[in-house]
């Protein structure tokens, strides 16, 4: 009886050192980017660990070199556009490839999925010249169009799809549901934790994309937030200080969507299921 | 009434202002906010106090993140999108000329060239016509600290004409007296051997372009100082750019050899002001050495594609060519050295800099410029230097340099076609 | 099974699947399918920037020539197979320990270990640099806590190059395989560890018997996506060991040149060769669909 207690209490110390170890070495460098915010150049590269004075004049570097409330509203367009889009078009892909029958879903799955697997670099000078073709070279509906076309979201639906309750949807078509409302009224709800695990990683992905919007974005009022940061990190001589306030500020959006999005990890299917 | 007539008309004037300047705007790519980017500005604000019409839209990439969009709109041939002007590193000159024919416009028949530094010239031009407004220079300077020398001994005149030898045994002592290593020092990075190779007027090609390793007796020589500033470990490792700059702006070694471009870096510690001299960088004991080389470096192109091409050439060529006031001005604000010798008659380049102990820096740089031996960077210096690079470590376990030559070439071999 | 017994009851799904998954289709064929053909069709073409000509089979005879190209494959297949087992069985544990009610600040620790993979690449590399050079904060701590005598040599000597690249990979991209197993853990039903439980089936077993048979499609799922991350694997290696003036290696020796990086060199950093550069990619096309092929095998194998 006492020994299990021990043993009870061991194995729980266990675990909260091996999460705490694990949430200190995640946050670390988060802290350090913030700690970074506050010092010179010179202190950044030395490593200092510890708050600095520099903070309002790594701000008003960083502002006077960038228009923040352009960048950060290019990027916030094209994020929430593009985040809606797929989650819409993928979520209905994956439930199609593993709820209807045909004789070619397998086979136009598996190339499907073969489009993953050629790296981006090799795609970009024929997608560019596409792009070009259609006269959308330096506009942000370019950023978006292949980041919606994303087989990897269709994938990660369909797997979790595989979890989706049959009965439900037998009894909903019973109750006279057409295809597309059992999507839109049992199918949504009930997957919200892979619908928030998807927006958190679609809303992330878009968010920090750099090579394809560094390609067919030419101007600087369409450019991204993450773009202008890698400008600023490339120069003879970085400012680090007005670098870290524009990654501290990039991270803020995507940190909030989690803090928002995380609640349905939570919850789950605890609700709407049972 | 009266109010909304002015602004009316001040609407107008300024929607035909627009429509004007659209008509001339210049697009320039280039990628470094308080360098080329910054000048780029001036020297539009400049040729507009002359070309009232003229708008220069300067936009500011990173350096790898600008030669992939250059790459990604040559190799598409799509002029539209692409900037009537952008801004190349010296060692990727000729690539550019050759892998894409037609795409940059010859200047040789509007610019004067003969006013420029030799080398800068000699690498822009293919089949007998220059393509590029030459522009910053990284002549080199072997860049040392008095205090910490001259604790251990050695006075500027001590240091004038060193040869890598010299080099390493000055090393051994600033070491063992103040307890700092000479330099630092990132292996898997080429930079010292180009610097070395071509003081003494050698490169990874010879002056044809063909590949020239094995028999390449400035790349051996060079690969021997690097064997022996490793073996005799009188270098702080660097890890990356960073880190390097860190090092001697941080006081942790005693000296950096490298472009004149670093200028402003090194600078930009004030207490360390009056502590810090320029010499020559040492020389080799080969056929051919000097104490003369260069690292780095670029210069201006204008895109054919250009719908303002003549109007580009002609900004570039009355600034960048003629413009010996701008020089000074860019020299002053930004530490820039442009390869414009005539440029060094004027004021700022006579002026002495207390940083440097009052010495007039400026002045010695452009004469150092002027020797600076040329070599053909070829089209592949990229490709190779990676190899290079790769191999450097070996060195330093006491590998033969022969051998490594060797290895080099064999992997060098693929990689030219 | 109830594929069949489906297509037979309701033969019309047919339409209505076309229309699910036809939006899907037609963008990935237009923005995906074709470029890749496009690019298939350069694989064949040799020579420099646009002066191209038709090469037949050069480019794979280059292939089997050329040192660099198997320095890069050697070099991805370490990275991939030490690097994914490690980070997918420490993203499955620490969800599986997040998903457990009883544990106190779990919002706080899932935002904290989700935390890396937000983190923008430039922040990234310059920290990772700083903090793994000669005399940087993690030889100071290992030296002080008395786990070796000098610095490791972390930025000089290939394998301990490639540790560190899988250090930043693990960290970065843990928390982001977790979001995966904790979304698909909220479709466990709880009864079942519950009944488990009672029944005096200790942690490892529940957590071998009921938790990962359960998770298995999104546990491939993360499997077959980490080795296409893997094989393509780019942002680390080039911002943490790039940044030389012209050329530079990628870290000691090329010691982390992967074959992905290989293939950006070869369209941007070297004279542009955009043929060859198809036909490296096309190894790791077959390369991932390979081992995908295994995996999905591999899968399908348990089950029965």
């Amino acid at each position: 009886m006492t020994s299990y207690g021990l043993k009870q209490r061991f194995s729980t110390v266990v675990v909260y050192v091996f999460l705490g170890v694990m949430a200190f070495l995640s946050i670390f460098p988060f802290l350090w980017m913030v700690i970074g915010a506050t010092n010179t150049t010179s202190d950044i590269i030395k490593g200092k660990m510890s708050f600095g004075a520099s903070l309002l004049v790594n701000v008003n570097t960083f502002l006077t070199q960038v228009d923040a409330p352009l960048v950060f509203w290019n990027s916030a367009k094209i994020t929430i556009i593009a985040t809606v889009l797929t989650l819409l078009i993928s979520s209905l892909a994956g439930y199609g490839f593993e709820i209807f029958a045909s004789r070619f879903r397998e086979k136009l799955y598996t190339l499907m999925l073969l489009t993953l697997m050629i790296p981006f670099a090799a795609l970009m000078i024929p997608l560019f010249m596409l792009m070009k073709q259609f006269g959308l070279i330096n506009t942000h509906i370019a950023v978006v169009l292949p980041t919606v076309a994303s087989a990897f979201i269709i994938f990660y639906f369909r797997q979790s799809t595989k979890a989706f309750p049959h009965e439900l949807r037998d009894a909903a078509r019973v109750d006279g549901l057409k295809e597309w409302q059992i999507f839109f009224l049992i199918y949504m709800p009930v997957m919200r934790s892979t619908y928030a695990a998807a927006f958190i990683i679609v809303f992330m992905t878009v968010w920090n994309s750099y090579l394809w919007p560094l390609i067919v974005l030419q101007s600087n009022d369409t450019k991204t937030i993450t773009l202008v940061i890698s400008s600023l990190g490339s120069a003879y001589y970085p400012d680090y200080g007005a670098v870290m306030i524009g990654t501290v500020l990039a991270t803020i959006p995507t940190l909030f969507v989690f803090f928002a999005m995380q609640r349905q990890f939570v919850e789950g299917m605890l609700g709407s299921v049972k | 009434m009266n109010r909304k007539t002015v602004a009316l008309a001040f609407a107008g004037a300024s929607l035909f202002a627009i429509t004007a300047a659209q008509a001339a705007e210049i697009t320039v790519w280039c990628w470094d906010p308080n360098f080329n980017v910054a000048i780029m500005k001036e020297a539009g604000e400049i040729y507009a106090k002359s070309h009232p019409d003229f708008k220069l839209n300067v936009v500011d990439f990173a350096k790898a993140d600008l030669e992939q969009k250059l790459q990604t709109g040559l190799a598409s041939g799509v002029a539209d999108g692409m900037p009537d002007i952008v801004l190349i590193e010296d060692y990727g000159a000729q690539k550019y000329l050759q892998s894409f024919p037609d795409s940059f416009a010859p200047m040789s028949d509007k610019v004067d060239y003969s006013g420029f530094a030799p080398y800068k010239v000699a690498l822009a031009t293919l089949d007998d016509k220059v393509y590029s407004m030459p522009f910053d220079s990284g002549v080199t300077g072997f860049y040392y600290r008095k205090d910490l020398l001259s604790q251990a001994g050695f006075q500027p005149a001590d240091l004038q004409d060193l040869t890598w030898d010299k080099y390493i045994e000055i090393a051994k002592v600033v070491e063992e007296k103040t307890g700092k290593k000479m330099l630092a020092y990132d292996p898997n990075d080429a930079g010292l051997t180009r610097i070395i190779m071509q003081s003494a007027g050698g490169w990874y090609f010879d002056k044809d372009g063909n590949l020239s390793i094995e028999g390449n007796t400035a790349l051996k020589a060079a690969l021997e100082v690097i064997q022996k500033i490793q073996t005799a470990k009188i270098f702080r490792p660097a890890a990356g750019w960073a880190d390097w700059v860190g090092a001697f702006t941080g006081g942790e070694v005693a000296s950096v050899t490298t472009g004149v471009w670093i200028t402003g870096t090194v600078k930009s510690q004030p207490e360390q002001s009056g502590n810090w001299g320029i010499a020559p960088i040492p020389k080799l004991e080969i056929e051919g050495a000097t104490h003369y080389s260069n690292l780095g470096g670029s210069s201006w192109y204008v895109l054919s594609g250009s719908a303002a091409k003549d109007e580009a050439i002609d900004f570039l060529n009355e600034i960048y060519a003629k413009d010996i006031d701008f020089y000074q001005k860019i020299l002053v604000e930004r530490g820039a050295v442009g390869s414009l010798l005539a440029a060094r008659e004027g004021e700022a380049y006579k002026s002495t800099d207390p940083f440097f102990g009052g010495e007039p820096i400026w002045q010695t740089f452009s004469d150092w410029l002027s020797k600076v031996p040329s070599v053909n960077y070829g089209t592949f210096t990229n490709e190779v230097d990676s190899v290079v690079a790769a191999h450097q470590p070996e060195l330093a376990n006491g590998a033969s340099v022969d051998d490594v030559i060797k290895a080099i070439d064999e992997q060098a071999q693929t990689l030219v076609q | 099974m109830s594929a069949i017994s489906q297509r037979r009851m309701r033969p019309r799904f047919d339409v209505n699947g076309w229309l699910f998954v036809g939006p899907a289709l037609a963008l990935i064929a237009t923005f995906m399918v074709f470029p890749i053909l496009h690019s298939l069709w350069m694989s064949f073409q040799t020579g420099l920037g646009v002066r191209l000509s038709f090469g037949g089979m050069k480019n794979i005879y280059r292939l089997f020539n050329d040192p660099l190209f198997f320095t890069a494959l050697t070099n991805t297949f370490i990275f991939f197979l030490v690097q994914v087992p490690i980070m997918l069985t420490l993203a499955l544990i620490t969800a599986s320990l997040l998903n457990n009610p009883d544990i106190k600040f779990r919002g706080l620790l899932r935002t904290a270990i989700f935390l890396p993979c937000v983190t923008s690449l430039v922040a990234y590399s310059v920290l990772f640099k700083s903090m793994f050079v000669a005399n940087g904060l993690v030889n100071t701590i290992l030296i002080n806590l008395g786990i070796v005598d000098v610095g490791i040599p972390w930025m000089t000597d290939p394998f301990w190059c490639r540790t560190m690249i899988i250090i930043a990979i693990t960290w970065r991209w843990t928390g982001y395989n977790m979001i995966f197993y904790l979304a698909a853990m909220q479709n466990i039903d709880r009864s079942v560890y519950e009944a488990a439980r009672i029944d005096g089936v200790p942690t490892w077993a529940r957590f071998l018997h009921l938790t990962v048979p359960m998770l298995k499609p999104v546990i491939l799922f993360t499997t077959v996506t980490s080795t296409i991350g893997t094989l393509q694997l780019f942002d680390e290696v080039a911002t943490i060991t790039g940044g030389g003036s012209a050329g530079g290696a990628a870290g000691p020796g090329n010691s982390a040149l992967t074959l992905s990086l290989y293939i950006y060199n070869l369209t941007f950093k070297f004279a542009p060769n955009y043929g060859y550069a198809a036909t490296v990619s096309y190894v790791i096309v077959f390369l991932v669909a390979v081992l995908s092929f295994l995996q999905f095998f591999a899968a399908r194998e348990r089950k029965a």
